[in-house]
């Protein structure tokens, strides 16, 4: 029982989804995922959101530093997710970097706008850019720092449509809605 | 298993945790957080047969059901009250399947289940509020065709509504409509509120609480994240009035509250009390320590 991803999976997986809909609730705050059994390279965040989100319907990107037989056979086994290429991904999982550009991933259609792609961007090395965001979910105006903000902003307004983001960092999550307006503070140049 | 199998009760143990089965819940976990991204857009998702009739909250309890975690407290309320029937079968089984902690009190309560209101007192960060909605679609009876609803709202194409509104002023002198009231979620889709009173709809505006709504019947699930703009449809000359009977609870006196109209003798004599039971309570105990 102990190389299953959570213990009691049942138990888990909930408490796993509450974060999750906590982070998508409140765009732009962390929130703390457990610890579970997961392949090395994936961060226990990313690895929570697939192993509670994704079944034999759901079809994940992996971008190249996640692309390995571990994760693979991990996901595969775990959930029955099928690997897939960017155009048709549900779920999409890399580094910043790798994931660019991001006019391949699907945005959903005016009639089924949720049939669009979820980004988890892991690590956190890209090149910041201090933004205020607001939207639903948001009390007061927040500042975080986000990689490439007009891509953000151009996601922003394809709104229905559009991509939604989970950051993710070891035992943290935080999410980017498609409906979160971004507005760049100061270049860093 | 689950720590549920070490439980002694037989009864828990026949069921997985909060009773739907692990691949049912995924699939409506994911319609919840696209329904989040996209506030007010009616996510469809396959629907399962629950065991209890439909108009009885299936939507309702299949989405607590995959939102449910054993920390939770639970309320459950039917028309605002704890006691009734709906409100008590679906507590029970949610303590029977997911052994979790209930409560009447709308301030403890992490997560609660309506039928057609919204409790009194304010919802807090975090708390969430699960809405049991018979008839998802705004539009439906004014456009019966899916495929055309579903294009009206690609479309932001609401035209039809405002005719429907400015019918009841023609006809009426005012809008007729006092349940189920539309509102527009982030400005951008006419979503239903489920048949909570027009009292109500102003609590929904930038709600700090997660509003989480299930249509079992109709296979949808939809959401309004909290700090959400939500505008109920009106007019310049004839702006939105969230109305209630203008009376006194005749049980704690109070006046700003939702009330129920009772019949309480043979020949029609009526009384008005507190639909929310659990605000009822919490007025009558303040009055009482103001008397002492």
């Amino acid at each position: 029982m102990e190389n299953y991803p959570f213990s009691e999976n049942s138990i888990n997986s909930s408490i796993a989804f509450r974060s999750l809909v906590n982070a998508t609730s409140y765009p732009g705050r962390t929130f703390q995922i457990n610890k579970l059994n997961k392949p090395s390279v994936l961060s226990n965040a990313a690895a929570t959101i697939l192993i509670t989100l994704c079944d034999n319907e759901s079809n994940v990107y992996l971008s190249k530093e996640y692309n390995t037989d571990e994760v693979r056979n991990w996901l595969i086994f775990n959930t029955g997710a099928i690997i897939s290429n960017k155009k048709n991904a549900d779920f999409v999982i890399g580094t910043w970097k790798s994931l660019l550009p991001l006019n391949d991933f699907k945005i959903g259609v005016p009639e089924y706008p949720e049939r669009s792609a979820t980004l988890i961007i892991e690590e956190t090395k890209y090149k910041k850019v201090k933004c205020n965001i607001d939207g639903p979910g948001i009390k007061n105006k927040l500042n975080i720092d986000l990689p490439n903000p007009e891509l953000f902003i151009e996601n922003n307004n394809l709104y229905p449509l559009g991509l939604d983001f989970y950051f993710t960092n070891d035992l943290e999550i935080l999410s980017i809605p498609r409906s979160t307006k971004i507005n760049i503070i100061k270049s860093e140049f | 298993m689950n720590e549920m199998s070490k439980n002694e009760n037989l009864d828990i143990q026949i069921y997985n945790f909060a009773y739907l089965d692990e691949n049912t819940k995924r699939m409506i976990r994911r319609a919840l957080l696209k329904a989040l991204c996209i506030p007010g857009y009616q996510v469809p998702f396959s629907s399962r047969e629950m065991p209890m009739p439909y108009g009885w909250g299936t939507g309702g309890i299949q989405v607590t059901s995959a939102c449910l975690i054993p920390k939770d407290i639970l309320k459950v309320i039917d028309q605002g009250a704890d006691d009734t029937t709906n409100a008590v079968s679906i507590r029970k089984f949610f303590q029977k399947t997911a052994n979790v902690a209930v409560t009447e009190k709308t301030s403890d309560a992490s997560l609660i289940q309506t039928r057609h209101r919204i409790p009194e007192t304010k919802l807090k960060e975090k708390q969430i509020l699960v809405y049991q909605v018979p008839i998802p679609e705004p539009l439906r009876f004014l456009e019966p065709r899916e495929t055309e609803t579903r294009k009206m709202h690609a479309l932001s194409e609401y035209g039809l509504m405002y005719v429907k509104l400015y019918e009841d002023i023609a006809k009426h002198g005012h809008i007729e409509t006092a349940y189920a009231y539309p509102v527009k979620t982030n400005g951008n889709y006419v979503t239903d509120p489920s048949p909570i009173p027009k009292f109500d709809n102003p609590k929904m505006n930038n709600s700090p609480a997660i509003q989480l709504f299930g249509a079992g019947r109709e296979q949808r699930i939809y959401a309004i994240p909290p700090y959400t703009n939500v505008k109920s449809l009106d007019f310049e000359d004839y702006p939105f009035e969230a109305m209630k009977a203008n009376f006194k609870c005749s049980i704690c006196g109070s006046s700003d509250s939702y009330l129920d109209e009772i019949i309480v003798s043979d020949d029609g004599k009526r009384s008005y009390i507190c639909s929310d039971t659990d605000y009822c309570k919490e007025q009558t105990k303040l009055n009482s320590k103001k008397e002492d």
